[in-house]
């Protein structure tokens, strides 16, 4: 169990963060939540779609790492294998909460990468942050401000009509079919169907660069769809 | 032409009158149509009766047509999920005794009359489940008090199909706001004083107190109980139907919930008492019960009483409100160039919902059908008095029989309702041939049907009736593929009701954060 407190610099000057076990914390996500900031990075790899929180019913948007619950494609000999690996892992164990409407840093107390001896300290002896806490504080702070941007994004393009169920019928080299459910993408057809002052609205908002991202990252379904394969044939 | 129908004019500002008006106004894009005029006239003095807060699937059909949202339409309406109703006492009295009509097909319906099987599977082992509940998931999802969908379903889509139960007084304001603003319809607050004839007896204009002169082409009586155009101004008799429905009388209380949490039911509740039924339906703030009962079985006091025990201790603080019922209908809806729709037209008791049905269907016909020009329009009338007379015959056919199939005897008025004499030929036709055979869509198929032989079989079966199939062992064939079914609903039972959250939860989330529209 996660439990978050808000970080002080007396209470948690001397833990330490194991960064080489950060990305074990996302090992068995199959999706992790993403912001606009960070598309032309995650393009490398990751297919980039949407989909509904489960307890809201709002769209968010994520990076697929697996097609089942529980399986993360990336995740292989206790490495995460990618060039880029999504904001909302690397912040780990740290989040943003928020004390009367003011965001605030929180940690994860409970979390398996905390430390006392060894790996990255978050405040040095005299209780001062260290250059590893500004970059952490960096990464929170570009998701903080993505989320808000992401989702006048997505308000944007569901009144455009712009969304739609993604179907993803896939058969793996075992012939194990799989039906996917609960993705969207970008509405290609409805695009093509925009006029020109929409067009430029969109141009001017800055959301024509993660419309066509979005819709060029989902030819990395196929290479998510190889690495199954690939785990399946070594299973 | 000159004699074009273009100014529609709609008298009366209930549920009927807007929704007529939005359907026509839709269909016809009266927003930027200059040849049609949607005109609505409400009257500033006569409150509205709200009739039934219950509806059927078809509202969300109407919703969509409308261009209405989910969201909004029951945040603004108080609105919660209806997903059939629930019969309780009808059959023997006692406290188990109960049974489901939901808004579901029975599993493998349309590629296999599972009634069948059932009844055979029922007579060997009677661990088998009832009916609905054998073969339809709705029943299991009803009595768990769950939603027929999730907060990630888009809006009108389903898990389960469903209907609403609505606060009428609220639909009405919030379908007035849509209308005007987004359809196109003119809105007049007057009274109507007089009504001018032209030559060829129909309705040339009307006379207001406020507005002046208000000429038509085409006048939509939606004045409720008064029929002011139909009945009282082109004199088109009142078929009264008391000898075959008897009740006549209601009395209704809005009781708030008990603390915010409660469970709201998401189906309706219907109880029999000794000359009548108690009807329970579950808004988010608060439940409307009403008693209907005849007053030749039974008194008004004993009425309240069994009133009374039912709704429990908060009732002596509750306000209640008397209606007459006059159970019939206008012997035809549209003379000349009026038609009649809502309870200008007619009224049936509320057991199955059917006053919203019958305005959605009869502003439906009217939008999509309406005639171009005065030439045609008889024949559009005709076609349309005979659509409705069917259907209001087959509702009422519906209705009654709820009550034939009672084995109750501890009021007259059960035992009176199986008089043969008190039952319309049709039924008693039906009734002869489902003592061999299910109900099938054979036996009903006309274009313009209103309940399915599903809804049929679910009140035959639910209440106990027989059929025989000896005669006709070819209706138990395929057992193997009915076995399936049976199997298939129960692993749909396990299914939906690991999935769905509480009809209360989803009402709150939707208010909270709204459903999406894809």
């Amino acid at each position: 169990m996660t439990n978050f407190v808000a970080l002080h610099n007396q209470q948690h000057q001397a833990l330490r963060i194991d960064t080489g076990l950060v990305e074990s914390l996302g090992a068995s996500n199959n999706m992790v939540p993403v912001v606009l900031s960070e598309f032309l990075r995650l393009v490398v790899h990751y297919p980039i779609v949407f989909t509904k929180n489960s307890e809201t019913g709002n769209f968010l948007t994520v990076a697929l790492l697996g097609f089942e619950n529980g399986e993360n494609l990336f995740w292989n000999n206790e490495q995460w294998q990618s060039i880029y690996t999504p904001l909302n892992i690397m912040r780990q164990p740290f989040f943003i909460g928020q004390d009367n409407g003011q965001p605030l840093i929180c940690i994860d107390t409970n979390s398996s990468a905390l430390t006392t001896d060894q790996g990255e300290a978050i405040f040095d002896s005299a209780g001062n942050e260290t250059d590893f806490l500004h970059r952490i504080k960096a990464r929170l702070a570009e998701l903080l401000e993505g989320e808000t941007r992401t989702q006048d994004f997505i308000k944007t393009l569901l009144s455009l009509n712009l969304i739609m169920p993604m179907a993803l019928d896939i058969s793996f080299a075992n012939t194990q079919q799989l039906r996917v459910q609960g993705l969207y993408t970008i509405n290609e057809e409805h695009m093509a169907q925009l006029d020109a002052n929409q067009l430029l609205a969109l141009q001017q908002q800055g959301y024509l660069q993660p419309i066509y991202t979005m819709l060029a990252s989902l030819g990395q379904i196929y290479a998510l769809i190889q690495k199954k394969n690939e785990r399946l044939a070594h299973a | 032409m000159n004699n074009k129908i273009s100014n529609i004019v709609i008298v009366g500002g209930g549920t009927a009158g807007w929704l007529t008006a939005g359907r026509i106004a839709a269909q016809h894009r009266a927003q930027d149509n200059k040849n049609i005029n949607v005109t609505l006239i409400e009257s500033p003095n006569i409150p509205t009766i709200g009739v039934g807060e219950g509806t059927w699937p078809t509202m969300r059909s109407t919703l969509i047509k409308l261009g209405i949202s989910e969201t909004d339409f029951i945040r603004e309406c108080d609105a919660s999920f209806k997903q059939g109703a629930k019969f309780s006492s009808w059959v023997s009295g006692t406290a188990d005794d109960f049974y489901y009509h939901p808004l579901m097909l029975p599993q493998g319906f349309g590629k296999t009359n599972l009634a069948a099987h059932w009844q055979s599977a029922r007579n060997s082992n009677h661990t088998m489940p009832s009916f609905s509940a054998a073969t339809c998931f709705q029943e299991a999802v009803c009595e768990l008090g769950l939603a027929p969908k999730m907060i990630t379903t888009p809006e009108f889509n389903a898990v389960a199909n469903y209907a609403y139960h609505l606060n009428a007084g609220k639909f009405s304001t919030f379908l007035q706001k849509h209308c005007c603003a987004k359809l196109g319809v003119q809105h007049i607050l007057a009274d109507v004083t007089s009504i001018n004839s032209a030559g060829n007896g129909d309705i040339a204009s009307l006379n207001t107190a406020q507005a002046g002169t208000i000429a038509g082409d085409l006048f939509i009586d939606c004045t409720g109980f008064q029929s002011l155009l139909l009945g009282q101004y082109l004199q088109v008799p009142f078929i009264d139907c008391s000898d075959v429905l008897f009740i006549d009388s209601a009395l209704a209380v809005q009781a708030p919930y008990e603390d915010e949490d409660a469970p709201i039911a998401s189906h309706t509740i219907s109880t029999a008492q000794d000359a009548g039924w108690i009807w329970d339906i579950g808004l988010l703030h608060r439940r409307g019960i009403g008693h209907v009962y005849s007053s030749r079985h039974t008194s008004e006091e004993r009425a309240t009483e069994q009133l009374q025990d039912y709704v429990g201790k908060q009732f002596k603080d509750l306000s209640l409100r008397k209606i007459p019922i006059h159970c019939g209908h206008r012997k035809i809806f549209w003379k000349n160039n009026c038609v009649a729709v809502g309870l200008s037209a007619g009224f049936l008791e509320p057991l199955e919902a059917s006053a919203l049905v019958l305005v959605e269907l009869s502003a439906s016909m009217i939008a999509e059908q309406l005639p171009a020009c005065r030439e045609v329009m008889d024949i559009v009338a005709k076609r349309f008095n005979e659509t409705f007379l069917y259907r209001w015959a087959r509702i009422i056919d519906f209705l009654k029989l709820h009550y034939i199939l009672s084995k109750r005897t501890d009021n007259a008025f059960w035992i009176d309702n199986r008089d043969p004499a008190t039952i319309p030929q049709s039924l008693q036709e039906l009734m002869q041939l489902w003592r061999y055979q299910p109900p099938g869509d054979h036996d009903f198929t006309s274009n313009n049907e209103v309940f399915p032989a599903a809804s049929y079989q679910y009140v035959l079966y639910g209440m106990g009736f027989e059929t025989h199939y000896q005669y006709s062992q070819h209706l138990l064939h395929d057992s193997a593929f009915a076995q399936e079914q049976f199997l298939k609903n129960q692993k749909n039972i396990a299914q939906v009701t690991r999935s769905l959250p509480s009809n209360r939860e989803l009402l709150n989330k939707i208010h909270l954060h709204g459903l999406q529209t894809i």
